[in-house]
């Protein structure tokens, strides 16, 4: 039952993480900007659009076809990730800043409390994974 | 145990960074790092208000509405693009929180001969973001600034006049969005 869990967990997520870094990866400069619309650190966001498309891709990717230990270092970056990010969001809602989340690249909507949820979900279930796959 | 596991996923994050600097070198429209330009239209908070800028006034609509029909007022928009399309207060220009440091120019630009702003938004919080940075790049002291208390949906409840249809500017380049 948890290995069952695990695996719907990790190829859901894996392949989330895919789409949002490969969606991210059309257009580096206006991800870069939706970044900095946050206003947390505007100058590191040319630095942070150049790194994370790939990144996505790279923990989606061993998430859903690495070995066991690589797939439980993988949801463990992803839990990181995702704590980041939910960080950023959850900063722009409650200073009311009225920006596009940029989750799946340019044009993925505002942010909102549901963005906030969604995100806490998915710390929730990067983190199952971690525990599902020991040993 | 967990010291393996950490120093796993530090490996996989370094090599992902690793790479995807690479790729963004290797694109030709990638992210020149030296040349990119964040957008100001909501200011980093780090400028100084200009000295000479008027303070910024908020109104409720039904007293906002005597200066908007004024051909010498300027009416900004800072919502997103869908519900700007969606309905705005007739002849506002779309000016979000997100805008390119060349559209907030360019608002700036357009309030010469002009001596009145009202801003407007979702609330009056993220108006009055936007009405401080106009002020402090405008920082004239013969501009009176005006935010909308409660927003467009105040304004829309008074039964004040809007428009609706597609916002022009939202597809140039560089845009707001």
């Amino acid at each position: 039952m948890t290995r069952a869990l695990a695996l719907v967990l990790r190829l859901g997520l894996g392949g989330l993480l895919i789409v949002a870094g490969a969606l991210k990866l059309r257009a580096p400069v206006a991800f870069a900007t939706e970044i900095a619309n946050y206003q947390l650190v505007p100058a590191v966001a040319p630095y942070v659009a150049a790194v994370l498309p790939v990144l996505e891709l790279v923990v989606g990717g061993a998430l859903v076809v690495a070995p066991r230990a690589w797939r439980r270092a993988a949801a463990l970056g992803a839990l990181g990730m995702l704590a980041a990010f939910t960080f950023a969001v959850a900063s722009a809602y409650f200073r009311r800043i009225n920006i596009d989340c940029g989750c799946f690249g340019t044009g993925g909507g505002p942010i909102t409390g549901l963005t906030l949820a969604r995100n806490l979900v998915l710390m929730a279930a990067a983190a199952t994974i971690v525990a599902a796959e020991r040993g | 145990m967990f010291a393996t596991l950490l120093g796993r996923a530090v490996c996989l994050v370094l090599a992902g960074s690793a790479l995807g600097l690479a790729v963004n070198a290797a694109r030709p429209d990638g992210i020149r790092f030296t040349r990119f330009a964040p957008p100001t239209t909501c200011g980093a908070g780090e400028a100084a208000p200009a000295p000479r800028a008027a303070p910024v006034e908020v109104l409720a609509p039904t007293a906002a509405v005597s200066v908007c029909g004024d051909a010498q007022t300027l009416v900004a928009d800072v919502r997103p693009a869908d519900e700007f399309a969606r309905g705005h207060v007739t002849g506002a220009i779309h000016l979000p929180c997100a805008s390119s440091d060349g559209a907030a120019s360019a608002a700036v630009d357009r309030l010469a001969g002009r001596h009145t702003l009202v801003v407007y938004g979702d609330g009056t919080e993220d108006a009055k973001v936007v009405a401080d940075e106009l002020r402090r790049r405008g920082g004239r002291a013969d501009l009176r600034i005006v935010v909308i208390d409660g927003g467009f949906e105040a304004w829309s409840r008074a039964g004040l006049a809007c428009s609706s249809g597609p916002c022009a500017e939202c597809g140039a380049p560089g845009a707001p969005r």
